[in-house]
């Protein structure tokens, strides 16, 4: 818990849920600390991908959402277009496109795998990867770190 | 909105996506101006690989969290050893009805919706197994309509979907033994979807890939049955299960064993033993011993089978089990056969048929004629072999036997009525048999 640093009202339930399939199951588990022990590692690993795909998801909703609103000023659209141009150009080239038919061209998944040539069945994790690093851009953007997402 | 910064609780809800979705937006479009001292405080709070790595201590501290856990789990534990107290009187009480009126109570009383009992019924299901398949089904049916009842609010979701597919797995496991081998393919299904809806712990999906690999084994699938094995060994491993991964190594033996990989099935076996416990698994020891035996006889490692026989003796014994006592003996008679001690076989064999027969198992019972006639061929007793081959079929016609393995038994009374039967014959009508029994519509060398 303490290397994972999960927050303490959430140790508490990943603890708990933890030792009651250990309890419920006891009968059949033969080392009750090692499998104590590796559910926990694993939990917390869950709890902290989750988190991190909650995350990115609000991020992209919040964009699709502000590119998309219909009566947003002029004045506003260009501050808009601005600020998020320039978030998306610390990105590695791919994801700066990608990205750009996702806000910009409002395009759909299979209609982005087509245009930058992906098969439809992986344009979803390398969608995911370049949300992580625009989510990673934003937490961060004062920094001036080097383009990411490759 | 843009210029106003977000407090420092809204940014702490934003990386939990906790707010709502006009919240976020907002929250979204500060941060796109590259303000640094809200994108600063959201690092904090942001999950590893999207915040800044921090260094030295947790901030956090967990005394509070490990003494609330403690309690819950104590207050658990009491219920639960309630529940555990009550399990076999709850079973007594369901075993006294016949199977349609178990579902009605079980389905219409509450007291019965508890996690042990469901473990019960499964285990009963599991002990039932090879001795009563027809009952073994129905205990695991229970098991898995006692499953869909119990409460997710009180047991966990994720976890009561484990205890499905394991109750499916059973079921699936059962179906296989009473040779309804497509609905088992159909219950491993279901216990396989339940799996994805559940904990994720490892071990429970290695049950069921152990149990679906007997299946596999039966399918004569044996490259999917060995894969599948395969994975329960590394997960067993991985966690520390010596059990777990001696039941892969064993099974996997068998399943080499019956593709005719003799060496491997040896060598699987054997390593598989060295992770068994017979105390604590007796049955698994019998068995991985008795395949183990049977491997070496057929590998012609004559001398290492009746060590191993000897030294094994005392666990047969120790099982009680009669049906274990009669495969034992038919160890010995087919040991004292490949030594060329024939009247010692043939006494054994004749022994065995007689438990066998007096067990209702005539299909084993038909297997082991075929050995006796083995013997009598080596000596050629061909009158005597007319006669077991005219005693053989009407066993079998009375029984319910694949068309295929009487359209064998045929063949073999035939040949016995032309004196054509040959050690080879016999051999081959054996092992077709063995094949027959589990996969109805394996076809019969055209050469035999």
């Amino acid at each position: 818990m303490r290397h994972f640093e999960i927050p303490p009202e959430d140790a508490e339930d990943i603890l708990q849920d933890a030792q009651l399939t250990l309890l419920y199951k006891w009968e059949q588990i033969r080392s009750p600390e090692s499998w104590l022990v590796g559910t926990l590692k694993k939990k917390c690993i869950m709890y902290w991908r989750k988190r991190r795909s909650s995350l990115c998801d609000a991020v992209d909703t919040a964009i699709l959402d502000l590119v998309a609103t219909p009566v947003a000023p002029d004045q506003e659209k260009a501050e808009l277009s601005f600020d998020l141009n320039r978030v998306l150009g610390n990105l590695s080239a791919r994801c700066r496109s990608l990205l750009k038919l996702r806000y910009g061209l409002g395009y759909g998944p299979s209609e982005v795998a087509e245009q930058m040539g992906y098969r439809l069945s992986s344009i979803r994790k390398v969608t995911n990867r370049c949300l992580a690093a625009l989510t990673r851009q934003l937490v961060a953007v004062g920094f001036h770190r080097e383009p990411e997402g490759d | 909105m843009i210029e106003r910064h977000p407090s420092t609780e809204r940014l702490r809800s934003f990386s939990r996506a906790e707010l709502s979705r006009h919240q976020n937006r907002e929250v979204v479009r500060h941060l796109l101006t590259g303000c640094e001292r809200c994108a600063r405080s959201l690092a904090a709070y942001a999950p590893p690989g999207i915040g800044v790595a921090r260094t030295g201590p947790s901030p956090h501290d967990y005394d509070g969290v490990f003494a609330k856990a403690r309690q819950a789990f104590l207050w658990s534990q009491h219920e639960h050893l309630e529940e555990q107290r009550n399990a076999p009187s709850l079973l007594a009480a369901l075993e006294d009805h016949p199977f349609d009126r178990q579902v009605l109570l079980l389905m219409n009383s509450r007291k019965f919706w508890t996690w042990p009992l469901c473990c019960l019924l499964l285990d009963r299901s599991h002990e039932l197994g090879f001795r009563d398949p027809g009952r073994a089904v129905d205990f695991a049916r229970l098991g898995v309509r006692l499953s869909e009842q119990l409460s997710v609010e009180s047991y966990g979701d994720t976890r009561v979907a484990d205890l499905r597919a394991r109750s499916w797995g059973t079921l699936a496991n059962a179906q296989r033994i009473a040779s309804d081998l497509r609905a088992s393919d159909q219950s491993f299904l279901r216990a396989e979807r339940l799996l994805r809806k559940g904990t994720g712990d490892p071990l429970e999906k290695a049950r069921v890939l152990l149990l679906k690999a007997s299946l596999h084994g039966d399918q004569r699938r044996f490259p999917e049955a060995i894969k599948g094995l395969d994975r329960v060994l590394a997960i067993g491993r991985r966690h520390g299960d010596d059990s777990l991964a001696a039941k892969a190594l064993v099974k996997k033996g068998m399943v080499f064993g019956t593709s005719g990989r003799t060496d491997e099935a040896i060598d699987c076996l054997r390593e598989g033993l060295r992770g068994i416990d017979p105390k604590s698994d007796p049955r698994l020891a019998v068995a991985a011993h008795h395949n183990l035996i049977v491997y070496l006889i057929e590998g012609g490692q004559l001398q290492e089978a009746v060590a191993l026989l000897d030294a094994t003796r005392p666990l047969y014994e120790e099982m009680g089990d009669r049906m274990n006592l009669i495969r034992l003996q038919w160890l010995e008679g087919k040991i004292a056969q490949s030594r060329g001690r024939l009247s010692e076989a043939e006494a054994l064999f004749r022994s065995v048929g007689t438990a066998l027969a007096e067990q209702g198992l005539g299909y084993d019972a038909a297997l082991l004629a075929l050995d006796l006639a083995g013997v009598y061929a080596r000596q050629g007793r061909t009158e005597e072999m007319r006669a077991l081959a005219a005693e053989m079929l009407p066993s079998f016609q009375s029984r319910e036997v694949h068309r295929e393995a009487l359209a064998a038994l045929i063949v073999f009374q035939k040949a016995a009525k032309m004196d054509r039967v040959t050690l080879g014959l016999v051999h081959e009508l054996s092992d077709y048999l063995r094949q027959c029994r589990k996969t109805p519509g394996v076809r019969l060398r055209d050469s035999v």
